[in-house]
């Protein structure tokens, strides 16, 4: 939380404006006037954002608001949506993600994703963290694949819960555990920023907890952003929120701030509960 | 909520107890026991006639792999046969073979055993026991042997003291001369190897099944080798890839319609396309596993999609979200995830057309083969057509013959039924 309270002494001088400033030597991501249609359909209206490497940044908002529609842009998952249609320009590092040069493959080695549902494969544990390093050639040998598997499944975790059984099916896990393997196999392909889809709401409080300790542990390490419903965890684990309404970004800032000192009327409305 | 005059309110606590409830209770009860009753006769009416069916095939068919021998001694050292064991040591020993006079010396031995009417008793291919008994032994040539060869299809026929419809004398004399010669220990009933190995024959006691057999499975090698690469492709192209148009419904629609097109129907087409316009060989097993393929295709680019469509998203997205290509999505997920479906498909399709008989007619596959087919572009017949052929021959002993033959193609059957649900729990994901 310090390092939070040192950025927002920072950026109190000035006056709020839709992107508050992350210290450009951490910024990750950025995000300009970004539009996206389904079919005839506006989900996302006009969004600029930064996403800095050293805080987690966390979307809030009622659902519908298209703030997971929004998280899905920055790894261009809506592309396999055949009528998704995305236009304004989202940047990796400088670079445009949707410039037709911009292979979607790497982008999405580079920005790993976490989904709503833990949905490891149906193979063993070990398997599941194996794949995404052996597609993308990351290891050189076997024992360096064993390696990669091992620090993986310990930034996640889990290693000490599964560590005899690595070779057991990743589905025979508990929810939580399935949820932790999907970002111990997120994180074994060395990514710059994980996306986080919801990543508690189908655990239960004990299995959040754990899972709100990891994105505690894990920030500084990935840029990461995770959409929630939950506002008490948004306030838990993220040093930035944007809070989103009917597809727009309604406002944009630290997290102790926003919730605590809300700029918009929106913003206020949704926080203390009037609508969500 | 509402105020006390609501009709809930007003009414009188139920009585569970009175004439009409428990009738109605009882009414409840017997409903669920006749439901229940009419559920165990239909199966019991199904189970009943595949118990008869099988046990009729079995009943009819066991004898059908056997066949009534009858003893013939045989001096060879007295015959036409001019052959030294030496000579068959050569290089023209297959010559030398097929030279000799065995058809002659089987019949002079009959007569010298049986009398004058003692090659009636032979079938006529015992001449070719023979010489595989001289083949095998060279030495045979020098001595006199008895050796076991198949009866002729009269004997056979009196073998099962069957009369028949129409009475006859020389059916009578037949069956009072097998009771002698069994009485001499000169007759007996053994396992037929010659059905399990050799072709279709005019003579049920040298028709084989062999021949069909191997072309059924040639014919289905085809249809496999063709049929399930270009189902399964059509299946992932049509679910993964392919835009949501009016032409892909239009292919939709028309591959739904091809799965229900009766089957003479391919057969027709097989005969024009395959047979008119790229002359394949008539009657082969390519041009019968071409058309074949062309009906099973459908039923595995259905099952292949509903395979496909029942992998969940979840799982896509957990694989590009690591930057799986969609190839490699598709290769290493979504097909081994759905290889379960597809399998059932397959073997629904596959054993469809294993029993298929009519577009084969159309082919050309019920010409009379009477070697089994070398090669898939040798004449061949498949087991359905042979059954079909043999239950329109007059002679009596393909009767059994028809049986037999029917239980090595639901042998064939379940074996492959097997195959494909062994399959299929190999695959099958536990989740």
């Amino acid at each position: 939380m310090n390092d939070a309270t040192d950025i927002q002494t920072e950026s109190q001088a000035e006056t709020r404006s839709e992107t508050p400033p992350v210290a450009p030597e951490s910024l990750k991501m950025t995000a300009r006037n970004v539009d996206v249609y389904y079919g005839d359909k506006q989900a996302i209206d006009d969004v600029s954002i930064d996403i800095g490497m050293d805080n987690v940044t966390a979307f809030i908002g009622p659902s519908g608001c298209g703030k997971s529609t929004f998280l899905r842009c920055l790894n261009r998952m809506n592309d396999t949506i055949p009528i998704a249609k995305v236009t304004g320009q989202i940047d990796l590092e400088g670079n445009d993600i949707y410039d037709p040069t911009m292979d979607v493959v790497q982008l999405r080695a580079r920005v790993g994703m976490v989904f709503q549902k833990p949905n490891p494969f149906p193979k063993s544990i070990y398997e599941n963290v194996a794949y995404g390093p052996r597609i993308h050639g990351l290891a050189a040998s076997k024992a360096d694949l064993d390696a990669i598997v091992e620090k993986s499944l310990i930034r996640a975790g889990l290693f000490e819960e599964v560590k005899d059984r690595l070779s057991d099916s990743g589905t025979a896990l508990s929810g939580g555990q399935q949820q932790r393997l999907c970002i111990a196999r997120a994180i074994a392909v060395d990514p710059e920023v994980i996306l986080m889809d919801e990543p508690c709401s189908a655990l239960d409080p004990i299995a959040t907890a754990k899972i709100e300790e990891l994105i505690h542990e894990l920030r500084g390490k990935y840029a990461i952003v995770i959409v929630t419903h939950n506002m008490q965890q948004a306030a838990r684990v993220s040093q930035r929120t944007a809070f989103f309404h009917l597809g727009s970004l309604v406002e944009y800032g630290e997290t102790s701030e926003l919730f605590t000192n809300p700029h918009q009327e929106r913003t206020k409305d949704y926080i203390t509960g009037r609508y969500g | 909520m509402n105020t006390a005059t609501s009709p809930a309110d007003t009414r009188d606590p139920t009585d569970w107890a009175t004439d009409a409830m428990q009738r109605r209770i009882r009414a409840r009860y017997r409903a669920e026991k006749r439901f229940r009753f009419y559920g165990l006769f239909a199966v019991l009416l199904s189970a009943g006639f595949l118990a008869f069916l099988l046990f009729t095939m079995v009943a009819n068919g066991a004898r059908g792999f056997t066949q009534v021998q009858i003893a013939l001694p045989v001096n060879f050292t007295a015959s036409d046969i001019f052959l030294e064991p030496g000579q068959l040591e050569g290089d023209d020993r297959e010559q030398l073979l097929a030279q000799a006079d065995f058809q002659g010396l089987a019949r002079q031995s009959a007569i010298a055993a049986y009398g004058e009417d003692g090659p009636n008793l032979l079938s006529n291919g015992a001449w070719v026991r023979l010489r595989e008994a001289v083949s095998a032994d060279p030495e045979l040539l020098t001595r006199e042997e008895t050796l076991w060869v198949p009866a002729s299809t009269a004997v056979d026929f009196a073998a099962r003291g069957d009369t028949g419809a129409r009475q006859s004398d020389e059916r009578d004399a037949m069956i009072a001369r097998y009771g002698e010669l069994e009485e001499a220990g000169q007759v007996r009933r053994a396992f037929s190897w010659t059905f399990l190995t050799m072709a279709d024959s005019s003579d049920p006691t040298l028709a084989g099944i062999w021949g069909a057999f191997k072309g059924s499975l040639l014919t289905m090698i085809v249809t496999l080798a063709l049929a399930f690469p270009i189902g399964v492709l059509a299946a992932v192209y049509l679910e993964e890839y392919a835009p949501q148009n009016r032409w892909t419904d239009m292919i939709e629609v028309s591959i739904n319609n091809l799965a229900a097109v009766p089957s003479i129907i391919f057969g027709l087409l097989g005969l024009a396309v395959f047979i008119n316009t790229f002359e394949l060989p008539r009657s082969a097993a390519i041009v019968g596993g071409l058309t074949l393929a062309l009906m099973t295709m459908p039923v595995i680019v259905i099952a292949g999609r509903n395979a496909i469509k029942s992998v969940p998203p979840s799982i896509r997205d957990a694989a590009l979200g690591v930057g799986a290509s969609p190839v490699q999505v598709l290769t290493h997920h979504v097909l081994p995830l759905s290889l379960p479906g597809i399998l059932t498909g397959t073997i629904i399709g596959m054993s469809r057309a294993l029993g298929e008989t009519a577009p084969l007619l159309l082919i050309g596959m019920r010409a009379f083969v009477p070697t089994p087919p070398q090669g898939f572009t040798d004449a061949a017949t498949v087991l359905p057509v042979q059954i079909f052929l043999w239950s329109d021959e007059l002679d009596p002993g393909f009767v059994e013959k028809t049986s037999a033959a029917i239980i090595v193609l639901l042998l064939f059957l379940l074996a492959m039924n097997g195959l494909a649900i062994w399959l299929r729990n190999k695959y099958e994901q536990r989740w």
